[in-house]
């Protein structure tokens, strides 16, 4: 460390670095995780434990071996897909899956594109994904809530929520016989239902969210633009419709909405910088989820909206530039 | 430039699909299992070498701001007649490929080589780079329907490796044919480097 | 040899005798492979029609007739007789309530209605779950003996791949003018494909419509086919 670095003013360090945002973000996970143990127990600690695990070895690995690079494994963010990727997975999914699934998430997601700054897509959502298509039978068997906690692969299961909503519509049933089938909002909001283990609490991941926002790690551009877009939309649906479709609270405190609108959406490599930028790119996923929750074949969207519009980030990038400091604004020429 | 070497230019040199990535639709498209593969690069094959020698053939009676049309009316022929045939002679072959096979008359490669190598040169050498180019298609199809199947349904050749439950779906979708391709091309082109 | 000019008098004439001969070698092809296309699609249908019915000694290809279901779709109906006598019906009939595109299958019935087996002919369902449906729905293989499944079982933990056995899975046997044919999830009597319930109601809703349209033909009864029908409201609930 004895090379000058010579760089332009001013020269006031924060005290940011990757890695001090990196562990923002562990802590913002943990009251998630922690609702997540409560709900789905050893299924929860095993699933968890080995996707932290293995994204770390995978990165490890490919960094040593395949980049020739010096490891940077601590720098938090292979911790960070970790978790995300088992907070995106049924809490009975096998081991043999999740470490597909992490490896996917880190050779594919993430190193094949240059690793940590260069990846396009959401690493543990491209995990996720491809786990999905994958093994669909695996990967939609949901293990019921608290009745589970104390075992792990042969847990009992049953539908998510979304899952009964869609099922029921698909097959004629009217809204009051299906509201009879799902759990109370009340419920929804602690987090006492079917689906993956850390998409559950939406009281825990809000807490989460208080906590980036006043550590400033993230700014509320994108998570509110999500949220607010994925209300306005159902709300107008809602209104329109109350028999066929569902009110836009369900849809807000069910499936992984928050999660992907508080964690995975507002990742600084792959959300645009600006933030009129971040407002279309939440939008965008909002209009998306909403699209393929109510009308698409899956009952479930976010994390598709999510790597869809990862894809238009370097597109919004360009044509939503931040200004630059001291910057007037220029009249853009015909 | 010898005879052999006009033949094994596209078997690894300018390999249409790992080199040149041409023809990318039928590629990404067909091969989700290794017959369906080898199945596409064989007509294509016969496409390729029927329509080099045509047009070789045939060169210097076409006027040169026409020659575009008919060259595609030439190769569109030869099309049509593997697409009969095929209809005729292999019908289940003819079932998984079906949609495919009229898109070998807008395959790049077809009219790539005809315009880069048929119309420049005599029959005979035209022949072979048109094997040349094919084979080396073929062989790229087959590798690629061959991981996609081994990896998506435990099978190489509809020959059962492992169970198919243990399958990655992905690889046998669309998602699987880019994911598949991608890594292919980096491990040919980390071969070539070294 | 001089290369021939661009002129407009040398294209046209170049094009068309470009076009004419392709043209002529094709319809020659044509010929030719017309007689053989046509065999192989008979051939297909026979040896599906073969499949599902009991032995015949007619032409049921000869004998086919062309129905029309209630909502106005066309389906086949081959009938398999032996002796004169009519062992058994094969109708192709389709959904479109698939996943993705239409399913045609080849159901083969005993004349009151009775399923005998089935043959998926063609569908666009996805790989491993929809296109399942082509072994689903029939009876289970009995299975391997234990000592086999013991060694695998670590593997099948690993993955957790669950026995699929057991459970109403098969439609051989059932009579959709008695059962109740739709997925069980509906209050039915067959079990769905795992993760794969919008193909399973498609099939079953072509396997249905199969047995209605032979049904009105034949003047038997629907009563408990209507019955199962009304929770769908109608007909397609997509």
């Amino acid at each position: 460390m004895n090379k000058l670095t010579v760089s332009p003013s001013p020269h006031v360090h924060s005290g940011d670095s990757v890695k001090k945002n990196m562990y923002g973000v562990i802590i913002a996970l943990m009251p998630a995780l922690l609702a997540s143990l409560w709900f789905f127990g050893v299924g929860a600690l095993v699933v968890t434990l080995t996707s932290v695990a293995a994204c770390l070895l995978f990165e490890f690995l490919i960094q040593k071996y395949l980049l020739n690079r010096a490891p940077s494994i601590l720098d938090g963010s292979a911790i960070i897909t970790g978790l995300l990727l088992a907070f995106n997975l049924p809490s009975n999914l096998p081991i043999a899956l999740i470490i597909i699934g992490a490896a996917v998430s880190i050779g594919i997601g993430k190193m094949a594109f240059g690793g940590l700054g260069n990846n396009p897509f959401n690493p543990a959502l491209v995990g996720r994904v491809f786990l999905l298509i994958s093994f669909p039978v695996q990967m939609t068997s949901w293990p019921l809530p608290i009745a589970s906690r104390m075992s792990y692969v042969d847990a009992l299961t049953g539908a998510t929520p979304l899952a009964v909503l869609k099922e029921g519509v698909k097959s004629g049933q009217s809204m009051a016989e299906l509201t009879e089938k799902i759990p109370s909002s009340i419920n929804l909001f602690l987090g006492n239902m079917g689906g993956s283990l850390g998409e559950v609490a939406a009281i825990a991941l809000i807490i989460g969210l208080a906590y980036m926002l006043i550590r400033r790690i993230i700014t509320w551009h994108i998570p509110v633009s999500v949220i607010a877009t994925v209300l306005i939309f159902t709300g107008i649906l809602h209104l329109v419709d109350p028999q066929q479709y569902v009110s836009p609270l369900f849809h807000l405190l069910t499936g992984g909405l928050l999660l992907g609108a508080i964690f995975m959406a507002t990742d600084y490599v792959t959300s645009p910088m600006s933030h009129p930028g971040m407002i279309v790119f939440g939008v965008g996923i909002g209009v998306i989820t909403v699209l393929i929750r109510v009308f698409g074949a899956y009952p479930e969207g976010v994390s598709f909206a999510i790597l869809i519009m990862n894809a238009f980030t370097p597109l919004i990038n360009k044509y939503i530039k931040p200004k630059a400091f001291g910057e007037v604004a220029k009249p853009v020429k015909a | 430039m010898n005879n052999w070497k006009i033949f094994a230019n596209g078997l690894l040199k300018e390999n249409p699909t790992f080199t040149l990535l041409l023809g990318m639709c039928p590629t990404l498209g067909v091969t989700s299992s290794a017959g369906n593969g080898l199945g596409m690069g064989l007509a294509t094959t016969f496409v390729l070498v029927m329509s080099n020698m045509v047009i070789a053939l045939v060169k210097d009676f076409i006027p040169d701001k026409v020659r575009i049309p008919a060259f595609v009316v030439i190769i569109a022929t030869f099309v049509s007649v593997v697409e009969m045939s095929m209809q005729a002679y292999l019908p289940s072959l003819f079932a998984s490929l079906g949609l495919f096979i009229p898109l070998i008359v807008v395959n790049c490669i077809v009219l790539g080589r005809a315009e880069a190598f048929a119309s420049k040169n005599n029959p005979f050498r035209s022949i072979l780079d048109g094997l040349g180019m094919g084979l080396g298609f073929s062989m790229a199809l087959t590798l690629l329907g061959s991981v996609r199947e081994f990896l998506g349904s435990g099978k190489i050749f509809s020959l059962a490796i492992y169970p198919e439950d243990y399958g990655m779906l992905v690889f046998v979708l669309a998602p699987g044919a880019f994911l598949a391709l991608g890594f292919l091309i980096a491990i040919i082109n980390k071969l070539k480097a070294a | 040899m001089a290369k021939t000019e661009s002129t407009l008098v040398n294209m046209l004439l170049t094009l068309l005798v470009i076009a004419v001969i392709s043209g002529a070698s094709l319809g020659y092809v044509y010929k030719l492979t017309k007689a053989p296309i046509e065999q192989a699609k008979a051939a297909k249908q026979q040896a599906a029609i073969k499949d599902v019915v009991p032995e015949f000694d007619n032409d049921p290809l000869a004998e086919a007739k062309t129905l029309q279901s209630e909502d106005g779709l066309e389906l086949k109906m081959f009938p398999a007789k032996k002796a004169g006598e009519l062992v058994g019906v094969a109708v192709e009939t389709l959904t479109n309530n698939g996943f993705s595109g239409e399913i045609r299958i080849m159901v083969g019935m005993q004349p009151d209605g009775t399923i005998i087996n089935y043959r998926v002919l063609d569908h666009k369902e996805t790989p491993g779950l929809g296109s399942k449906m082509e072994e689903w729905f029939r009876p289970q293989a009995p299975k391997a003996d234990a000592t086999a499944d013991q060694e695998t079982s670590f593997a099948k933990w690993l993955y957790g791949i669950k026995a699929s056995g057991g459970g109403n899975r098969s439609i051989v046997g059932m009579n959709p003018g008695k059962n109740k044919m739709i997925v069980s999830k509906d209050g039915g009597e067959v079990d769905a494909i795992t993760a794969a319930t919008i193909s399973s109601r498609a099939f079953l809703d072509a396997v249905v419509r199969a047995y209605k349209t032979y049904a009105k033909e034949a003047n038997l009864s629907t009563d408990a086919v209507s019955g199962a029908t009304t929770k769908e409201g109608g007909k397609n609930y997509e």
